[in-house]
């Protein structure tokens, strides 16, 4: 950047275009990245005959309540949007947290389902507990069955270098079928014949932000249809803990450290194996948050709709699209759970089906990984305006670099 | 698709119609369009099974009574309650949910929206531990799937009786989803007959613990192989079709289930139909001819709602006598096979 003559006193006027510049160039990834994948979308949906405009209408109607053209309920669409939005937020810190200590956490799914088994367990079990000792022990046993969850891949990591990524995916299948085992003829399930548990007891719930009633009518429908609940605000908290976490406090200090340079980190005075083990635990702890926040809030019971559930990998595509920070990652939640919600609409509507969402949501993921912008710019210096000082790589690039980092010096694989 | 465009014209021309209606006088309204919303389960519209087979009986309701009729394909549990809301919000008609899984979701959608019309195949609008709500608006689409699996039992058993089947050991194997009432009353069907015509005849019968992953149900199909069964009756929707697969794979014969599975492997020798597109048609009619009835509407085989298809096989005359045979007798109420399976 050509330095202006230091001649004049620092005039205030170029802070705030800088750091507006530095917000741009930061989003101009994940953006164009969402901007791409919409236009591949589009391309596809007229490749087979459908109409793209009929079926964007359709996921912002859908999504976002805006745009409706058949009678949809605005209100409704936001409440399921955001409904759908919750658990993303918990789970997609559970991926970035280890991304910033150079660890690629695949078993944000599993710490999911094992938080939600656990809120399901304690909430059957205490059922008759009054809910303000009943609520706060269910959600505090989901988060410590997902920390316990991901320490385990944690502790093997930095004890014998175990490497995270395959742990984390095993653990998530011992989760699934524990899950399975648990409800088809197992302690947790109704009755037999069925594949469900029992429902949790009325104080293990969390309250909807509308009254849960059939005969009330708000938005010109009954209030129950709005599900969005008090789970919203415990995620959006959890938001702002892990953006303290990381920028205001020695351990998020630590946790970027040993993302950068292990070795640095250790010549630093930081112990890498227990910054790895405390930052899985964190991790876990949060998915296992999603996962009982899910089960409190929406569904009072463990189903077999779990399953096939994929919470955990789509906040892998939520952690990279959010570049690892909190806003990144909320921002990011939003427009995954409008998809989600909107796609049903868009099938409805235009007759589009409702797979198009996921083909949006990998090519979403595809372009962020592998830096397609980078690519363009490159080519067309003109489009180029990014600062100097920024790395060559997209940040979520560099991301994916330092989780495949090796593992950590000392342990017994590398010596 | 095609058909979208032939939408957004229909639009146009019914856009022209109002203007033109409102032009004239209003002395006779327009015949109420009826409107059909159907929600299929995560086994999605190509599950070859009964999504696809609600999505026929809607497509022939549409043809022949004029209905609008919208679908969405839910890609996970969390869908049914949004999906099947949206349309209910929007005012349909009648709003169809496919499969057991969804009849939480119907028992909470339909205490909403009491002046709609709601119906669900395999299930009834229950509450969240399983009792049935019994909501005035809505109707339970059942299937008296033992008579299909008698069906198909009838013929297993005198395959092996008459030691035409490949390894003629007397052993026969059904493979089931999860163990819920739809998925027991077809094996109970099936072993009941089976026993029937070869009294020394040994049914296996395992669970995947899964309606979706091929490769689950292919795991307990091979198990029944090796155990020597050489007759699998799939009861598992689009997981069964690995067990269609493993029996191609190992030259043993198998049975398809809800469609007609012809075509998913050449192994196929029959499928066992339950005619969910006779179902659903019969409940979108119902409600065009002011004719909703709530509660349970059972669908058999003297209803024409249960039956089985000849696949890649020509079936023996004495067999298909017997077959024939069977059938008049349960048409008629002389038998009735089992709903639970027999020890």
């Amino acid at each position: 950047m050509a330095a202006s003559p230091a001649t004049v006193p620092e005039r205030p006027r170029p802070r705030l275009p800088a750091t507006a510049r530095r917000v741009a160039s930061g989003m101009a990834v994940p953006v164009g990245s969402v901007v791409l994948a919409f236009v591949i979308g589009a391309l596809i949906v007229l490749a087979t005959g459908g109409d793209p405009l009929a079926a964007y209408q359709g996921l912002l109607c859908g999504g976002l309540g805006a745009f409706c053209t058949q009678g949809e309920n605005p209100a409704l669409q936001v409440s399921s949007t955001i409904v759908f939005t919750i658990p993303l937020i918990m789970a997609g810190m559970a991926v970035a947290l280890p991304f910033r200590a150079g660890l690629f956490n695949i078993g944000a799914e599993g710490q999911f389902l094992a938080g939600a088994i656990a809120c399901t367990t304690i909430g059957i079990h205490l059922g008759t507990l009054p809910a303000p000792i009943l609520l706060p022990l269910v959600l505090l046993g989901g988060m410590a069955a997902g920390a316990l969850w991901a320490g385990i891949a944690g502790v093997l990591k930095a004890t014998v270098g175990a490497h995270e990524v395959v742990t984390t995916i095993m653990l998530n299948y011992v989760a699934q079928w524990l899950l399975r085992y648990l409800i088809i003829g197992g302690p947790l399930q109704l009755a037999s014949g069925t594949s469900k548990s029992s429902p949790i007891g009325a104080g293990a719930r969390l309250a909807t932000l509308l009254p849960n009633d059939n005969n009330l009518v708000i938005f010109g429908l009954p209030s129950s249809v709005y599900r969005v609940h008090s789970g919203l605000l415990i995620a959006l908290l959890a938001a702002a803990v892990f953006a303290f976490l990381l920028w205001r406090t020695t351990l998020g200090y630590e946790i970027r450290a040993v993302g950068q340079s292990q070795k640095a980190a250790r010549y630093a005075g930081v112990s890498v194996r227990r910054t790895i083990i405390v930052t899985m635990l964190i991790a876990g702890a949060f998915s296992g948050l999603a996962g009982a926040i899910q089960i409190a809030g929406i569904d009072h019971n463990l189903t077999d709709k779990y399953f096939s559930d994929t919470t955990g990998f789509d906040a892998i595509a939520v952690a990279l699209l959010g570049l690892g920070s909190a806003v990144g990652i909320v921002l990011a939640s939003i427009l995954f759970g409008a998809l989600h919600s909107g796609s049903g609409v868009m099938q409805a509507d235009a007759g589009i089906s409702s797979s198009l969402v996921l083909v949006l949501q990998a090519l979403i993921l595809f372009s962020i990984a592998a830096n397609f912008l980078g690519a363009i710019r490159l080519r067309l210096p003109g489009l180029g305006r990014a600062p100097a000082a920024r790395p060559p790589d997209s940040p979520a690039a560099a991301l994916m670099t330092e989780a495949a980092a090796p593992p950590p010096e000392g342990s017994p694989s590398a010596t | 698709m095609g058909h979208t465009r032939l939408r957004f014209l229909g639009v146009v021309a019914a856009a022209f119609m109002l203007v033109a209606a409102c032009g004239s006088s209003t002395s006779s309204p327009p015949a109420k369009q009826y409107k059909v919303g159907l929600v299929t389960d995560i086994g999605g519209l190509n599950d070859k099974s009964f999504n696809h087979l609600a999505y026929v009986g809607l497509q022939k309701a549409i043809t022949d009574l004029s209905v609008k009729g919208d679908v969405t394909e839910s890609k996970s549990g969390d869908d049914y309650v949004p999906n099947l809301t949206n349309f209910a919000s929007k005012g349909y008609d009648l709003v169809i949910g496919v499969g057991f899984l969804m009849a939480e979701a119907i028992g909470t959608v339909s205490g909403q929206f009491p002046n709609i019309h709601f119906a669900i195949i395999d299930g009834a609008g229950t509450d969240a531990k399983g009792n049935d709500l019994k909501h005035a608006n809505v109707q339970s689409l059942f299937f008296s799937e033992q008579d299909a699996g008698a069906l198909v039992g009838v013929v297993a058993g005198m395959l092996e009786k008459q030691g035409k089947a490949k390894k003629n050991a007397h052993v026969i194997g059904a493979v089931g989803g999860i163990s819920i009432p739809p998925v027991n009353h077809y094996i109970a069907g099936y072993k009941w007959a089976a026993t029937m015509e070869d009294p020394g005849i040994k049914v296996l019968i395992g669970y995947s613990n899964d309606f979706v992953d091929p490769a689950k149900c292919k795991g307990v199909a091979q198990g029944q192989i090796s155990a020597k069964a050489d007759i699998l009756f799939q009861v598992a929707g689009q997981c069964g079709l690995g067990v269609l697969q493993a029996a191609g794979q190992n030259s043993v014969y198998s049975i398809g289930v809800d469609a007609d599975q012809k075509d998913s492997d050449p192994s196929v020798i029959l499928s066992a139909l339950k005619k969910v597109d006779v179902a659903t048609y019969t409940a979108i009619k119902g409600v065009v001819n002011g004719q909703f009835k709530a509660g349970a509407l059972t669908f058999n085989v003297a209803n024409d709602g249960a039956g089985y298809a000849i696949d890649n096989f020509s079936l023996p005359a004495d067999i298909q006598t017997e077959v024939d045979n069977v059938k008049a007798k349960i048409k008629s109420g002389a038998l009735t096979p089992p709903s639970d399976i027999p020890a």
